[in-house]
């Protein structure tokens, strides 16, 4: 597959000064900075209250964002716009993706700031944040290639901003239903699995099953994505 | 002359309902070929198929030598523009910046934007906002975008319905300039001084099916009746058949000055259309 560097970055920036001004859904990414900024305060610290606070970010951040992005383009007819150009499937959805990848990053950033969070190793952190928010993205992409309409967007990608960032609470309840236990391997656990590990002082190498799934969950979405987005190519 | 597009017994079938059916035609390259149809004839779906965002249920399609499934390449796309009644804009951002984003798709030099913008009358209005645009404005953007790469092939769907006659005519003078310079146009309307002024071919398509094509004025030709009217100085109305008995009778009234005007009986388009369909272009 074809990438254009140039074509990419035309998207980016024409989403810029697009979301830029789309008040709408621009406005969602203060919250988790606000409730950062809140929490920060009350002095909770706790992993679990950081990693909701990230996982609500990819939601609310990655995966509303993109949904809502991407149905907006599906709604106005100007994805086919670009479907009929000579951008490839990589171009477009690489260059949709851009900027609520770095919008994504900004906001995890200042929340992790105001909250005061500070990762006993940050490389591994900033890894599993990075490969984490590309399931996001790519589960973003997915939601708004199936809504006819960002009102449509806006209200099925709710229960994917509820799911992933109460991750916590998943858990607890897999203790005590079995039936839940699948639920471990949702990515926002196993993101919370892994910080934790390295909290307790593990590096790259101890980590690697969590890495592993959360790589298998985005590779799986990524694939979706691509052939979905190729389906609604054609009528 | 090469043929640019090449259709051959083209069937579409949604569900229960055919929207087009047999299809057969060509397109030489250079040409300006009309698709003349009622709402719901048609035309949309053929263009869809003819540019790869629809799959044909039979037949066969062929666009520069090649199965329109390849159009989906990108060396393809770069070829050929569209200009469809859903094509959208970034309401957001200007006029520019909507042209700047294809210019950047298409490796296209920004300085293009001004000639296709001149092309379409908005040379002034560029740093507007396309949400402030009327419905016309819209049209004339959106043709400016199709025009932007100088595609070799270009597929207009009803270009000027949203247009008053003013801007019509310069779009006009626009594709015919575009025209010129090489590209092929495949246009589909129901506008009959539109075809018949900007189209070398037409071909009339009624319920999915081509009824009739060739140019226009062998068309007008094969339906006249061979008579023409004159207008006397009474106001009398008198129908002459075109042979040498109508050329004494006007030879007559001109000799006595008779004569206030005359009028060949030509059929156009539009009555050409009824006649065959039983339907009238809307």
């Amino acid at each position: 597959m074809m990438i254009s560097l140039k074509r990419m970055n035309a998207i980016l920036q024409k989403d810029f000064k697009d979301f830029s001004r789309n008040y709408a859904v621009s406005i969602v990414i203060v919250i988790p900075i606000l409730l950062a900024a809140f929490w920060g305060r009350m002095g909770a610290d706790s992993i679990d209250m950081h990693y909701m606070l990230i996982n609500m970010t990819f939601g609310m951040v990655a995966a509303f964002v993109q949904c809502c992005l991407i149905a907006e383009e599906k709604e106005k007819n100007t994805l086919r716009g670009l479907m009929l150009s000579p951008a490839s499937t990589a171009d477009i959805l690489g260059g949709k993706s851009l900027l609520t990848f770095i919008i994504t990053m900004v906001v995890v950033f200042f929340s992790a700031y105001l909250a005061e969070y500070k990762p006993a190793n940050v490389a591994v952190i900033v890894v599993a944040i990075v490969l984490s928010s590309f399931f996001y993205i790519a589960l973003g992409t997915l939601l708004g290639l199936y809504s006819k309409s960002v009102l449509e967007a806006s209200v099925i990608v709710m229960p994917v901003i509820v799911i992933f960032s109460f991750g916590s609470f998943i858990a607890v309840a897999a203790e005590k239903y079995p039936i839940l236990q699948a639920a471990n391997y949702l990515p926002n656990l196993q993101l919370i699995e892994l910080a934790a590990k390295v909290e307790a002082g593990a590096g790259f190498g101890d980590v690697l099953v969590e890495f592993a799934i959360i790589l298998g969950w985005v590779i799986a979405s990524i694939f979706l994505t691509v052939v979905i987005y190729r389906k609604r190519m054609v009528d | 002359m090469e043929n640019i597009i090449e259709v051959s017994s083209l069937a579409k079938v949604f569900a229960n309902q055919t929207a087009i059916e047999s299809v057969d035609f060509h397109v030489k390259k250079g040409e300006i070929f009309g698709f003349l149809g009622p709402s719901g004839s048609g035309k949309t779906t053929t263009i869809k198929i003819l540019t790869g965002q629809l799959t044909p249920t039979s037949g066969t399609a062929k666009v520069f030598g090649e199965s329109v499934s390849l159009l989906k390449k990108a060396e393809y796309r770069r070829r050929f523009g569209v200009l469809t009644d859903n094509s959208g804009l970034y309401g957001r951002l200007s006029i520019y910046d909507n042209l700047k984003l294809y210019c950047d798709l298409y490796d296209v030099a920004y300085s293009k934007i001004d000639e296709v913008l001149d092309a379409v009358n908005l040379k002034q209005e560029k740093a507007k906002k396309v949400s402030a645009l009327s419905k016309g404005m819209t049209q004339r953007v959106t043709l400016a975008r199709a025009l932007i790469h100088e595609p070799e092939l270009l597929f207009l769907d009803e270009p000027t319905s949203a247009l008053d006659p003013t801007n019509s005519l310069h779009i006009h003078e626009g594709l015919r300039a575009l025209n010129e310079k090489g590209t092929t146009i495949f246009l589909t309307t129901h506008d009959m001084y539109e075809a018949e002024v900007l189209c070398d071919r037409v071909a009339f398509l009624n319920k999915g099916q081509i009824q009739l094509l060739d140019t226009p004025d062998k068309l007008k030709k094969s339906y006249s009746d061979s008579t023409i009217t004159v207008e006397l100085t009474n106001g009398e109305k008198v129908i002459l058949p075109a042979g040498s008995e109508g050329a004494n009778r006007l030879f007559e009234y001109m000799n006595t000055n008779q004569v206030e005007t005359i009028h060949t009986n030509e059929p156009t388009l539009g009555d050409i259309f009824v006649q065959v369909t039983g339907r009238k272009l809307a």
